[in-house]
């Protein structure tokens, strides 16, 4: 697939989500945005999985650690066949298998229960560990936001995992410098975020989260690097793409109005 | 009365599984040593994986890999794991119904004793027995730890197996039937009173019948090994003979095996049922035994309110 294609996929997920918060009336679009890009080249280019068998053993495992922005792991879900489009209006509703956050019995494709943060990586790093032990050969992909690796257990399972010698884990961090309650920089010390993981030893890279030839030939380098654990540092601007939710916190946990979604929809007309 | 190590029995349990099932695997926060795994990790060096005093990290890793298919057992101290982890055990080993196994060591004072408050665990039951799909194994001895932990590893899903210090006495006589889920008479006087304990208080709750038993007052000992899912007929059953019990237990009065015992009569049989254990305070460092002493579980203590239950 080209890069171009994936970029229209990525864009075709943020406008599903854009629609599926506002038909469900519920939900957080912004922190689907940043990530857009990388769940495209994840899912439609990268990640061997099969959706007619969705426990495969042999597939790669996905954790959305910030399992907020799962309307996006939904819809890239429904767009690979793991389940009807239609569904993705049930999000958030007693009546659909769409949680409020991922669950990994009730939804086709998902791996793991995610939405409490800091716990993907750990969970990946089980997930890596038990897939080895199984001869499986195959790699483990975590996404985490850069808000959560203000919790502890990020950084316990940091210096686990390279102590492991993880290389089929790979983690991206999607800087975006936003969490809940405002700017990560302002709440916290997090950044550099980079520098951090390299003192605990992991391979890190540093790219343009929204540039799909640069997460493909990351992916890559990563994939090369057995010995150790990777870390795809992300630059990103969350609500990307979508006008008015373009490094706008107030799009955290927001749903669009009517009007809202027809602008999402001219402003990335060309771009699908 | 002889001791032996519920710890290393547990283990060696596990171990021996270990031989026939290749996906058996211990998560070790640092605890090979004080969950007697030194045997385990020489028998199976690539089977331990040890992730450093990281108990939240221990769990979520183990909830990794359950999700592969391994079966990790976590082992840890009682409070550590159901504590520091207690939201790790919740919302990623117990919402999906992962198959991890929990195993935590000093419960109790019994387990904790000298060590203090810090690593005296007495709320560990009444955590997990909040958490909709957590089995709760805690058996009375080493022999019955050695049968529980085999137990526990034949379930599918999430279980906690409570051990205390590995000093506890041995209560019950080799060849002591086990099964899980299941309550068990210890030993039976009549229908005056029953005693429902669980845990390696046991000792004191068999001394305490065998003393009413010479006051005239005929009891009967039942050991409830499985605390979830409690065994609420086999309970109702002890009631309706009895009108009337105690409910023994080394932890906290809310929230443990006592607590659930009076939940069960309320339901099924309303009678008179008396709990005891640690009445809602933190105690103090000492030894096992002047602890429970000091702390309201004497076995005249387990006497008087067995009486008290009757009147």
């Amino acid at each position: 697939m080209t890069n171009e294609e994936l970029s229209r996929i990525a864009n075709r997920l943020r406008l599903d989500v854009v629609e599926t918060v506002h038909d469900a009336g519920d939900g957080h679009p912004g922190p689907c945005m940043s990530i857009a890009d990388i769940m495209a080249v994840l899912f439609f280019d990268e990640m061997k999985l099969d959706p007619q068998n969705p426990r495969w053993p042999e597939r790669d495992r996905f954790v959305l650690s910030k399992g907020h922005a799962c309307p996006i792991l939904y819809a890239a879900l429904a767009r690979k066949g793991y389940f009807p489009l239609e569904e993705l209006k049930g999000l958030r509703s007693l009546g659909s298998f769409l949680q409020g956050h991922p669950d990994m019995n009730k939804i086709p494709g998902v791996d793991t229960v995610s939405g409490s943060l800091g716990n993907g990586v750990a969970i990946g790093l089980g997930m890596s560990r038990g897939c080895k032990m199984q001869g499986i050969d195959n790699f483990v992909y975590v996404i985490v936001g850069d808000g959560e690796e203000e919790e502890g257990i990020i950084w316990e399972a940091a210096m686990a995992a390279a102590k492991f010698e993880a290389g089929n884990l790979i983690v991206f961090a999607d800087l975006n410098n936003h969490q809940s309650g405002g700017k990560v920089t302002e709440l916290s010390s997090l950044y550099p975020v980079p520098d951090k993981w390299k003192a605990f030893h992991w391979h890190v890279q540093e790219i343009d989260g929204h540039d799909i030839g640069q997460i493909r030939a990351a992916i890559a380098e990563a994939k090369k690097v057995t010995d150790k654990p990777s870390l795809i540092a992300c630059r990103t601007v969350k609500g990307k793409n979508i006008p008015y939710m373009e490094d706008n916190n107030a799009w955290h946990k927001r749903v669009p109005t009517d009007e809202e979604v027809a602008i999402a929809r001219e402003a990335l007309k060309d771009k699908i | 009365m002889a001791t032996k190590s519920t710890r290393e029995a547990a283990m060696r349990a596990i171990q021996e599984l270990a031989r026939e099932d290749d996906k058996i695997v211990i998560i070790s926060p640092d605890a090979v040593a004080a969950a007697r795994a030194t045997k385990f990790r020489e028998e199976f060096p690539d089977r331990v994986i040890e992730v450093g005093i990281a108990e939240q990290d221990a769990v979520d890793i183990a909830a990794g890999m359950a999700t592969t298919g391994m079966k990790p057992v976590v082992v840890s101290y009682a409070g550590f794991l159901t504590m520091r982890a207690c939201e790790m055990i919740r919302t990623f080993v117990a919402y999906p119904g992962l198959n991890v196994k929990l195993i935590g060591l000093n419960g109790g004072m019994l387990g904790g004793e000298r060590e203090g408050v810090t690593h005296q665990f007495y709320e560990d039951i009444g955590i997990l027995r909040s958490m909709p799909g957590v089995k709760i194994l805690t058996p009375a001895d080493a022999q019955q730890a050695y049968e529980a932990a085999k137990a526990m590893m034949q379930l599918e899903g999430p279980a906690y197996l409570r051990l205390g210090s590995g000093r506890e006495p041995e209560v019950f006589p080799e060849g002591t039937p086990y099964a899980f889920g299941k309550i068990r008479e210890v030993k039976s006087y009549g229908d005056d009173v029953a005693i429902f304990a669980s845990g390696f208080i046991m000792d004191r709750a068999i001394a305490a019948l065998d003393r009413l038993h010479e006051e005239g007052v005929n009891g009967v000992l039942v050991d409830v090994s499985t605390v979830k899912p409690l065994d609420t007929e086999g309970v109702a059953a002890v009631l309706r003979r009895t009108n009337c019990a105690v409910a023994v237990e080394d932890h906290n009065i809310y929230g443990g095996m006592s607590s659930a015992i009076c939940e069960a009569a309320c339901h099924f049989h309303p009678c008179k049922v008396l709990r005891m254990g640690l009445r809602d305070v933190y105690p103090r460092s000492g030894k096992a035994s002047e602890l429970l002493d000091a702390y309201g579980l004497s076995v005249q203590d387990i006497v008087n309110t067995a009486k008290a239950a009757r009147e």
